[in-house]
């Protein structure tokens, strides 16, 4: 069992870093949020609904305001870092305009403006999760999950990636990160949650005023 | 609008992944349509020059001798108690001999030496245009046989009935090639958007994964299908036409051709290829997208 009584609330707007050793079962829960895998027992509620009862069709709407950057990426190596990105907010039928407006901004935020055209097989691991982010990041979603999402970044580029978190719950994104890269979360006064052999642990407060 | 755009879009990715397999199917569709409708075309063809020729069928009695004016009436009563006809005449020998010599034009001094009386006389029965079947004809052809004084009637009945079993012939290769060209245009669109699909999986699960609704995904394989079966058609129905003219060009004159006034499928006869294309090449999207596009 990859998780075993697991109970879980997040408010809006808050944002929560998922710690824990590889096979704890952060991705899994992860996957349980943006609805890829079924529990087999319990309930999972978005916005006091319970995502089982969802119709194909509410999931689909659903997943349009999740943002998910994954562990493995899931790019389309042979479309380029533009496309890639774009395919986000093209689901969503957005205006081509503000499609290319945003596209370049995350680019841009990102460090990868000069790779606008470049197919997604051709960059390094680096470079294709900062592209898996920019795709979870483009629609401004309410909830981005990411999935070890500085798990191939050198400090500069982590850096970069943390900054645009920061700025996207700052507008009021709900954003949760899994993730074992202490740097990440050590310095934060967001809420951290550990998970061991999936079983939920603690939750601790870090960074509290003395 | 933003969806069309889209789907245009999607499409024209769509054609740079797999553009070898759609040209194939557009050729296949293109030659299915082509062969139909060229059968078709020389149905309709033989179907109008059919009713042009019944239209002037005409049985000839020949009499042992002529019919007294006395008697005429009642000759015409007998023909008539068999079926409606449109006309009869009595023709003498000497109007016989007349179109005789109007028919040979310049070769008529031929019949210079002859008797005018030499041929015999005759009746012209004209039947009613309803009278259309064969084996009618050939009943009627048996009773004008048993009248007072024929000798012998006339109606070139090797040359309908062969006319007749050409157009029998036809009407099983134009339904044989209907057939063909529903089964290429379900099977080959189907097969090719299998193949689109199958090289797409990969970026189908991301879709599905960044929450891209039924009609997101569906809609351009959708349109994929139904521009195949627009432009299979409309190219197999432009070739016909170009077909069709160069036959016209080449073969015009005096002859077989002339006695069919070849004419180009009617309007309603086009939509109708054109419509019939379009659902089967949609169809056969469909196929494929419910069995391999599970969304």
């Amino acid at each position: 069992m990859a998780l075993d009584e697991v109970s879980l609330s997040v408010g809006p707007g808050e944002m929560i870093f998922l710690t824990g050793v590889s096979g704890a079962g952060k991705t899994t829960l992860l996957k349980l949020l943006c609805f890829l895998e079924k529990p087999t027992m319990g309930l999972i509620e978005m916005n006091k609904k319970d995502i089982s009862r969802l119709s194909g069709y509410e999931l689909q709407k659903m997943r349009q305001h999740i943002g998910v950057a994954y562990q493995d990426f899931k790019l389309l190596t042979r479309q380029t870092v533009y496309q890639n990105i774009a395919l986000a907010m093209e689901v969503r039928y957005e205006n081509p305009k503000n499609i290319k407006q945003r596209v370049m901004e995350l680019m841009s935020n990102l460090g990868l403006a000069d790779k606008v055209h470049t197919p997604t097989g051709k960059l390094s691991r680096g470079e294709q999760q900062r592209v898996s982010i920019a795709r979870a990041c483009a629609n401004k979603p309410p909830l981005i999950l990411a999935d070890e999402p500085t798990g191939n970044l050198d400090a500069a580029a982590t850096a970069l990636v943390m900054d645009l978190f920061h700025r996207l719950n700052e507008e009021g994104s709900t954003i949760i990160i899994a993730t074992h890269d202490q740097s990440v979360y050590q310095e934060s006064s967001h809420r951290l949650v550990n998970l061991e052999n999936g079983k939920l642990q603690e939750i601790i407060k870090v960074n509290f005023d003395l | 609008m933003r969806y069309i755009s889209f789907i245009l879009g999607q499409l024209a990715r769509n054609s740079r992944h797999g553009w070898t397999s759609q040209v194939m199917t557009l050729f296949t569709v293109t030659l299915s349509v082509l062969i139909f409708s060229f059968f078709f075309l020389i149905y309709v063809n033989m179907q109008k020059a059919s009713t042009r020729l019944g239209n002037e069928l005409r049985l000839v009695i020949y009499l042992e001798h002529e019919v007294a004016d006395a008697f005429r009436h009642e000759f015409k009563k007998k023909i008539t108690d068999f079926d409606k006809v449109d006309k009869i005449l009595f023709i003498s020998r000497e109007e016989a001999f007349a179109r005789l010599h109007k028919q040979l034009g310049r070769d008529s001094d031929v019949l210079e030496d002859l008797d005018p009386s030499f041929l015999p006389y005759s009746v012209e029965v004209y039947p009613s245009s309803d009278l259309k079947s064969l084996s009618r004809i050939k009943e009627f052809s048996d009773y004008l046989e048993t009248l007072p004084g024929a000798v012998k009637v006339q109606y070139g009945q090797e040359w309908i009935e062969r006319f007749g079993y050409f157009i029998s012939l036809l009407r099983i290769i134009v339904l044989l090639s209907g057939a063909l060209l529903i089964l290429t245009s379900v099977f080959m669109v189907s097969y090719t958007i299998r193949l689109t699909l199958e090289a797409r999986q990969e970026e189908l699960e991301i879709l599905r994964f960044l929450g891209a609704t039924d009609r997101y995904i569906r809609g351009p394989v959708v349109v994929e299908g139904f521009l195949l079966g627009l432009l299979g058609a409309g190219g197999g129905l432009l070739a016909l036409f170009f077909l069709f003219q160069w036959i016209k060009n080449h073969f015009s004159g005096p002859g077989l051709m002339n006695l069919f006034e070849l004419s180009f499928l009617p309007m309603t006869n086009i939509g109708t290829i054109l419509l019939v294309s379009l659902l089967l090449c949609t169809c056969g999207s469909l196929i494929s997208i419910r069995k391999y596009l599970k969304v």
